[in-house]
């Protein structure tokens, strides 16, 4: 009896760390040393889909808090300004959280829209918060390409995050 | 729960994260202030990260270099042809060249000879393996398998096999990283051959960084060499960087070294020469006040010539560098010793 206990409550915490774990997989994914554009192409914001997913969906496994640290490993990996993806990201996930009864319910076309919103409103603020930290104008193409080529990698993404959504998460139980 | 692909369900009611969300916002830009006011805080963390991830990249970056070379092999392969012309008429300009500087080179040496100069000798340096590399927006890094361990340090120049990519601005005991010469906060002393100018290559995160030449009215064209000044003592003089290409109205550099391509580089112990403050004149020595100049210097001995009377002369003891020597070829300008030096340096008793 003991022992199903420690094997449920083991289970119940990998459960509740698979979004925030997946999300610092994405991180060390995108700061791997490989460019297969050569560089040419910036590497794609790819933990603000989980960021984005679950704070639609589950928000009490993807805490602001999450995102906040999230962000903060990208910066720390990354080489850039700490606080920048932190701060980039916990606008997306405000404007996810306000936006949450819209946003929830859109599928397809739909919900690339609503992530591609999200993306430019992190990659926005990091941009003005790159420029508080560096005390210049960085260049702006650079981020804007990247949200892009971000939000072209969301319906890959979101189909794995549903994947792993449905088989080990699932819905909170008061929903 | 999740129905016709990604449509997403409800979570708890909107507004209910708002007073942590208000929270970690302002802890986001507490976080901005502080990594500008105190970096080291956040340098020491990002060290001891990538010195834990390090062992994790290097496993990780061979089969993903491979599946990079192999993906980077599709497109050259349909130019294989023109590649290969284009190939054997710059190695045959390339063994012109070679030939000149050859032949350059023992006209070099045979003029060391006549001035008895030290040969420049070359710099020590640390062989690194890239693990790391980052292309994102704001930022252009490069994180390598050796730290403090090897002897890496902050500022050391960091060179591939064409020339300089960037220089460590963080070292780990395992790992260090490299701001590259494209980053935003990226400056760099350099001078431009062959007009001689000097100016500043800033990155602004474009491929080609951005020439800021302070001196007005020279004769910088496209084409020219840039190359490291080592103004500043932070990077050694005369490293290749690239070459000078016309944008509109503003210069910037090709650069020679290509880091996305770059596996293994070399980071150069390069320690600037000491240069003794600038002595206090003759009058306000105290123990000199009572002499004039020439009481100082010793008579020249019958047949010598006149000593002059520098103002380092007048300063006593200037303490000389120790370098080791190959950093003194390298970094100071060589003379034969004379007898004015013989008459102003202080012997150790």
């Amino acid at each position: 009896m003991g022992g199903q206990s420690v094997l449920g409550f083991v289970i119940r915490t990998f459960i509740v760390l698979i979004p925030v774990s997946f999300g610092v997989v994405l991180v060390m994914m995108v700061n791997l040393p490989v460019s297969v554009t050569g560089g040419l192409i910036p590497a794609p914001q790819l933990v603000l889909a989980p960021i984005y997913f679950w704070a639609l969906v589950r928000p009490d496994l993807m805490p602001p808090i999450a995102a906040l640290g999230l962000g903060l490993l990208e910066d720390l990996l990354s080489g850039g300004a700490p606080g920048v993806w932190g701060g980039g990201f916990l606008a997306a996930y405000a404007f996810s959280e306000r936006q949450q009864d819209s946003l929830a319910g859109l599928s397809g076309s739909g919900a690339v829209l609503g992530f591609a919103a999200a993306m430019f409103i992190a990659a926005g603020t990091a941009y003005a918060l790159a420029a508080l930290a560096y005390w210049q104008w960085p260049p702006a193409a650079p981020v804007l390409l990247q949200s892009a080529v971000t939000v072209a990698f969301y319906p890959l993404l979101a189909a794995i995050m549903n994947r792993l959504h449905r088989r080990f998460i699932g819905p909170r139980r008061e929903d | 729960m999740v129905s016709n692909g990604w449509r997403l369900s409800r979570g708890r009611g909107a507004g209910a994260a708002q007073l942590p969300l208000a929270i970690c916002a302002v802890v986001a830009i507490v976080i901005v202030l502080l990594g500008k006011a105190e970096a080291s805080i956040f340098d020491h963390a990002r060290a001891k990260i990538s010195d834990w991830v390090a062992p994790i990249l290097e496993q990780v970056r061979d089969p993903l270099a491979g599946i990079e070379r192999w993906v980077g092999g599709i497109g050259t392969f349909f130019s294989v042809y023109e590649e290969n012309l284009r190939l054997k008429r710059e190695n045959a300009e390339l063994k012109r060249w070679q030939n000149a500087a050859l032949t350059l080179e023992r006209r070099i040496e045979r003029y060391e000879l006549l001035l008895h100069a030290v040969a420049n000798s070359e710099l020590p340096s640390i062989s690194a393996r890239v693990i790391g590399q980052s292309s994102h927006p704001f930022v252009k890094t490069m994180i390598l398998n050796a730290g403090t361990a090897q002897g890496v340090k902050s500022g050391q120049a960091v060179v591939d096999d064409r020339g300089l990519i960037g220089r460590i601005y963080l070292a780990g005991q395992r790992s260090s990283w490299v701001i590259l010469l494209t980053d935003l906060n990226s400056r760099i002393p350099v001078v431009i051959t062959p007009s001689n100018h000097r100016a500043i290559l800033a990155g602004d995160n474009t491929p080609a960084p951005e020439l800021q030449i302070h001196e007005l009215g020279g004769k910088v064209k496209a084409g020219d060499r840039v190359m490291s000044s080592g103004d500043g003592g932070l990077l050694p003089p005369d490293l290749p960087v690239g070459l000078v290409v016309a944008d509109g109205d503003e210069l910037r550099v090709a650069l020679f070294s290509n880091a996305d391509a770059a596996d293994f580089v070399h980071v150069l112990d390069y320690k600037a020469p000491v240069e003794p403050p600038p002595g206090a004149a003759a009058a306000e020595l105290p123990a000199t006040r009572q002499f004039t100049s020439g009481d100082i210097v010793d008579a020249p001995a019958p047949g010598q010539p006149e000593p002059m009377t520098s103002p380092n002369a007048l300063t006593g003891p200037a303490p000389l560098p120790r370098l080791s020597p190959g950093m003194a070829a390298a970094n100071t300008p060589q003379r034969p010793r004379t007898p004015v030096d013989e008459d102003v340096t202080p012997s150790d008793e």
